[in-house]
């Protein structure tokens, strides 16, 4: 955690300091995206393979914006939206079979994050990027059985840290972005994540980004 | 196993003057007053339920409706509530997705199917406390078993069909028996010449909602009789290991025996019934037996052995039953009873009321077909009431024994002590919750 934070402001720091505006974009500039692609629960993957189906990751949507600061350093914003169907399945221990049951289940996943970025130099008209930062995330889970309905929901906080390819020089720009979050405590009460002792919602994402940059350069 | 039995016919002749003792005769009678229950979908389809934030103006809420798919919506006498009816073709889950994204809408839902709980039709069931203290309305709703899972009893027999002196008991509806095996007489008719078989066989698969009687726990489950015990209820462990092989390598069409209910117990751990019962389970059939009535703080074998589910008995109260034998190697408890207390309103013993015939008519003039319902007491019912729930778990998809064993473990209602005890084990067993499974947190 001390180490995140140093991290954290440093970047801060560096992104106050007076220098020069963030590559492809002026100072002051805003840009936002719409995204979509594909995100894994990396952290509770055996979980989310039980009552998915064998499949731990799914497809995953959302959009940002993003104010450049000085020295190449960035803030933003985004929300993302993950959501699967599966069912209540039962397992006996961690390495018992999975019992589907047939009872419907919905997990929805929003995770809503602020970033501190740096925009790296590269070759024309392509910007690495690299980032970090953190925010709330709001887990539901809602299955129904025989009828009646059990939901819950709960937002908890979370971090993330991302690495990605933005290409073009105009205002319509493409990126690619990878990124990992941590969800910490947000399962293990119960349910399968408490037989498999995995409390972290977070994981692996990949997405592609449409930018639309109001300030370009 | 059984402990004592007492005839509920009397009792009930009183206050129901035209209730006689059910005669064979009616069988066919019972198949037609059957009602079938059919499941419903879980939300109706094409409708989904949205509500409007107060501020919200009609013509936004009928915009937001079209956008969502809604070609007609009735609305709520108490607020901006609507129930819209989804143009054809289109997903009710697609359509509560695009509303809940509007600002406007507070909620949207599909319109969740609800029925009554289901409370069987037969003519006794207030009198089956027992059912009621392991939630099995609740567990009906959920599941009823399916016939391709096979239990075998393997106690004194069952009235399970009209041969020679033997009559079907006439709540059997459509309860559906496979071949079984007479061990004590060498045949293949396991008839009950004592009472005992038939009274544990009801509580596992009595025909249930027939208008007729008293339920079964799990009644749409397939029987198979296994006589090894005598008509004075007592056998040899040899036949009872005999009867578990037999109930092991039985298949019929793909269908094989899921759950053993041994009500029945003796004091020596012979070996020839621990490797039976080893076989049994490696071939995936959950083996479940009664602690034993003594009150002895150690358990009946097979109970006591590892690979089965040992069972002891509670009474009205969830109480430890005064006569269950309780120890080290008791997993669960269940509903046994106790014929000696009155103390749940009905005015009946608090046993376990089930169909049999009249133990006595069949000693006294070699009948089996005096048939009424009986109140038993005993961890032979209690073990009857777990099988029972094993095979409403198999039903619903937990096809592993020690999964299921894990399954009744876990969800039991923790009587005693916190944690497992040797009063009740992991508790009271509580099908229902044992079916819902788990979701990814809860």
């Amino acid at each position: 955690m001390k180490a995140r934070n140093a991290v954290l402001a440093a970047l801060v720091a560096s992104a106050l300091a007076p220098a020069t505006a963030a590559r492809g974009e002026e100072v002051g500039g805003f840009a936002v995206d719409a995204h979509v692609g594909y995100s894994e629960l990396t952290s509770a993957k055996s979980s989310a393979k039980a009552v998915f189906g064998g499949s731990s990751g799914g497809v995953v949507y959302g959009g940002g914006l993003r104010y450049a600061l000085r020295n190449h350093f960035y803030v933003g914003a985004w929300a993302r939206s993950f959501a699967k169907d599966g069912e209540r399945v039962f397992i006996a221990d961690a390495t018992s079979p999975v019992f589907p049951l047939g009872h419907p289940l919905e997990v929805r996943i929003v995770p809503i994050q602020a970033t501190v970025g740096y925009r790296l130099s590269g070759a024309r008209g392509i910007v690495p990027y690299v980032g970090a930062g953190g925010g709330l995330t709001r887990y539901h889970e809602e299955s129904v059985v025989a009828g009646e309905t059990e939901s819950t929901t709960q937002t908890k906080t979370s971090w993330h840290l991302l690495a990605g390819v933005e290409v073009g020089q105009g205002r319509f720009r493409f990126a690619t972005e990878a990124g990992y979050s941590f969800v910490p405590n947000a399962l293990g009460l119960g349910g399968v994540s408490k037989v498999y002792g995995e409390t972290d919602i977070g994981g692996f994402s990949f997405v592609g980004k449409a930018v639309f940059s109001f300030s370009h350069r | 196993m059984r402990r004592r039995g007492l005839r509920l016919l009397p009792l009930l002749a009183l206050l129901f003057p035209s209730v006689v003792t059910v005669r064979a005769s009616s069988p066919i009678r019972i198949g037609e007053r059957a009602a079938a229950r059919k499941p419903l979908p879980p939300y109706r389809p094409g409708e989904v339920i949205v509500q409007f934030a107060t501020a919200t103006e009609q013509s936004r809420a009928e915009r937001a409706i079209r956008e969502a798919g809604g070609w007609r919506a009735r609305p709520s006498a108490f607020g901006q509530r609507y129930l819209v009816t989804l143009d054809a073709g289109q997903s009710v889950p697609e359509a509560v997705g695009r509303l809940r994204t509007m600002r406007e809408v507070e909620y949207a839902e599909p319109n969740y199917t609800v029925r009554a709980a289901f409370s069987p039709n037969d003519t006794y069931y207030r009198f089956q406390w027992n059912l009621a203290q392991i939630g099995a309305p609740r567990t009906w709703e959920i599941q009823e078993g399916k016939p391709e899972v096979i239990v075998a009893v393997l106690d004194t027999g069952i009235a399970y069909e009209d041969f020679g002196p033997y009559a079907k008991a006439p709540d059997w509806g459509s309860t559906v028996f496979v071949q079984g095996f007479d061990f004590v007489n060498g045949d293949t008719h396991a008839n009950d010449d004592e009472s005992h078989g038939t009274h544990i066989a009801s509580t596992i698969a009595e025909a249930t909602n027939n208008g007729l009687g008293v339920a079964g726990l799990a009644f749409n489950c397939t029987l198979m009789p296994v006589k090894v015990l005598d008509n004075e209820g007592r056998g040899s462990f040899f036949d009872v290991a005999e009867g578990i092989d037999y109930a092991t390598n039985f298949s019929q069409g793909g269908r094989r025996v899921r759950v053993i209910n041994l009500s029945l117990g003796g004091s020596a751990a012979l070996e020839v019934v621990r490797r039976a019962i080893d076989r049994a389970v490696a071939a995936g059939i959950v083996v479940v037996a009664a602690a034993g009535n003594e009150s002895l703080g150690s358990l009946d074998y097979p109970a006591a052995f590892p690979n089965v589910i040992g069972v002891g008995a509670v009474d009205f109260f969830k109480q430890k039953a005064v006569y269950s034998n309780f120890g080290p190697d008791l997993d669960l408890v269940a509903p046994g009873g106790d014929i000696d207390q009155r103390n749940n309103a009905d005015g009946d013993p608090d046993g376990i009321l089930q169909q049999t015939f009249d133990p006595e008519t069949a000693q006294r003039f070699g009948r089996y077909d005096d048939f009424a319902y009986f109140y038993f007491d005993g961890t032979s019912s209690a073990t009857a009431h777990v099988a029972a729930a094993a095979a409403l778990l198999i039903s619903q998809g937990i096809t592993d024994p020690a999964a299921v064993r894990k399954a009744l473990e876990s969800t039991a209602d923790d009587l005693g002590s916190t944690g497992r005890d040797d009063d009740y084990g992991f508790g009271l067993i509580r099908p229902a919750e044992a079916l819902k499974g788990l979701g990814l947190s809860q």
